[in-house]
């Protein structure tokens, strides 16, 4: 085949000059700093998420009689089955945790601020999907705690007012858990939440290049020292190292702690002790401190403060400009939910 | 585009008739969109809603006075729900008898009985239930939720209660 050197050039009409320019944004020196790469991080376990997904995907059967069964296949049966189906849990735990870390970085560096208020807002969005997608992902094993976590899940949004009945009839598919509700779950945790992020994620990082980042100098740098460094190839390398070290823990998790499979599914009994994924820990212990209504409520309202927080910051320190109010709001926040989630593992019931 | 476009005309400028007919023309296809958008979005979610009512039947339990005084048996209904029915009285009649769902009225999950302490448990978020169904600790209790009462009634000697029956092919399975 003869080689013309000028074919792609005229198929994709970009000169290497362009496609420098278009992809070397330069990169503000802070981000060397690991904990700035949090936001690649689940951008990459993400990734991760989506392919073993796919590969799962190929086994897995939606449905009350054949879905515990596809997964114990998978586990079991099929080759490397145990080490995809590890990869993909492990991943969606690493990816909640990363998202988590990366919203905490942003509050506590104050980057959500102004002009930046809008880039937070769809971060919320994301860590909400985020999490809605790791529990319609436990939702669909069908053990004891998929079923169990699906019927909390939807009375929960049942006792949203107005809204909530017809939540939960969309999201079970019914009054209660029937034969149509796994499907439901699967689509939505398959191919709406991941199109979802994906949108989201794409908004995110468009914001970001046009806002560009929130620049830090810190004090051990020296004034004279060029402020940013190009994101192709010093900045790639460092997400490749994320990447490779990701899949190194990774592997290293999904070999020593193996995805297991609980007891099926079992509509008429409750297990003595259930306790859902460990993200969930917070809402959980908080839905036993409080009553229904009122614990579903006010965790809405913590939802509403935090998409809320960049113009709720904003006003306090328009009366108090060198207010640090929210720092230490932050850090209440974060020992509440430590201490929320460590009282939930520590305790049986 | 620069302000100067998009200006108004100002007050002595005549409308001119093809702006009018123009926006007017634009709004019908607004409104025509925002119409198949809204009828689309009524179908889907019509769609999306399940088929609903269930139908409910009266099916025999037992000998009414085979059960006795602080006796109880557990009865799953057609449908699958777990219920406990359980006797507190001596005059025969259909209100000595109670029977109570299995499921906490908190967040839907499965209730047992401790007979040791004398109460039914929801294990999710520790709702505590007495005997005749009533919240006594926990979020139930808090939201004053008991657990929900099936209808029962007594014919000639015999327990009967009213349940959901399964409907369709699904439900059946």
């Amino acid at each position: 085949m003869a080689t013309n050197p000028g074919w792609l050039q005229q198929r994709i009409p970009i000169s290497p000059e362009q496609l420098r320019e278009f992809t070397n944004e330069p990169v503000p020196n802070h981000l060397k700093r690991w904990w700035f790469a949090l936001g690649g991080t689940p951008a990459l376990l993400f990734m991760g998420q989506i392919i073993t997904g796919i590969l799962l995907a190929m086994y897995y059967q939606p449905s009350m009689l054949t879905a515990y069964e596809s997964v114990r296949q998978i586990t079991e049966d099929v080759s490397f089955g145990w080490y995809i189906r590890g990869l993909h849990k492990w991943g969606a735990t690493l990816m909640i945790a990363a998202v988590i870390l990366h919203q905490m970085r942003v509050f506590f560096t104050g980057a959500y601020r102004a002009p930046r208020e809008l880039n937070w807002v769809i971060g919320m969005g994301l860590l909400i999907c985020t999490l809605l997608t790791g529990f319609t992902g436990y939702s669909l094993v069908y053990e004891q705690l998929s079923y169990w976590g699906a019927t909390v899940g939807a009375n929960i949004a049942d006792n949203v007012p107005v809204v909530g009945s017809l939540l939960k009839q969309l999201l079970l598919a019914g009054e209660v858990y029937n034969e149509h509700t796994l499907s439901r779950f699967y689509i939505i945790h398959a191919a709406v939440l991941p199109v979802l992020i994906i949108l989201l994620v794409a908004l995110h990082i468009t914001m970001i290049r046009l806002q560009g980042v929130t620049e830090f100098r810190f004090e051990d740098e020296p004034e004279d020292k060029p402020r940013s460094f190009n994101f192709f190839p010093d900045h790639l390398y460092t997400e490749l190292i994320i990447g490779l070290s990701l899949l190194v823990i990774l592997t290293t998790l999904a070999v020593a702690v193996p995805a297991h499979l609980g007891p099926p599914a079992d509509p008429l009994s409750t297990p003595e002790i259930i306790k859902p994924e460990w993200f969930f820990y917070v809402a959980f212990r908080w839905l036993k401190l409080f009553p229904g209504t009122a614990a579903v409520l006010s965790m809405g309202l913590v939802v509403v403060v935090m998409f809320a927080w960049p113009w709720i910051d904003g006003a306090i320190r328009r009366r108090q400009p060198s207010s640090e109010l929210s720092v230490w709001f932050g850090i209440i926040a974060v020992l509440a939910i430590i201490g929320l989630t460590v009282w939930e593992a520590v305790v049986a019931h | 585009m620069t302000p100067h476009d998009v200006a108004a005309p100002g007050p002595d400028e005549p409308i001119e008739r093809r702006t009018v007919l123009g926006g007017m023309a634009g709004m019908g296809v607004a409104l025509g969109l925002a119409g198949t958008a809204g009828g689309l979005g009524w179908i889907a979610s019509q769609f999306l809603y399940p088929a609903g009512g269930r139908p409910t039947a009266w099916l025999y339990v037992a000998i009414a006075r085979d059960i006795p005084k602080g006796g109880s048996l557990s009865y799953t209904g057609p449908t699958g729900e777990k219920i406990a029915i359980a006797r507190q009285g001596e005059t025969g009649a259909v209100e000595d008898f109670v029977a109570l769902s299995s499921t906490c009225p908190h967040l839907g999950c499965q209730v047992h009985w401790e007979s040791v302490r004398q109460r039914f448990f929801c294990p999710c978020h520790n709702g505590a239930f007495d005997p005749s169904g009533i919240a006594t600790e926990g979020p139930p209790a808090q939201a004053k939720q008991s657990l929900s009462r099936y209808p029962l009634k007594i014919q000639d000697g015999l327990l009967f209660i009213e349940v959901p029956i399964p409907t369709g092919t699904g439900a059946a399975t």
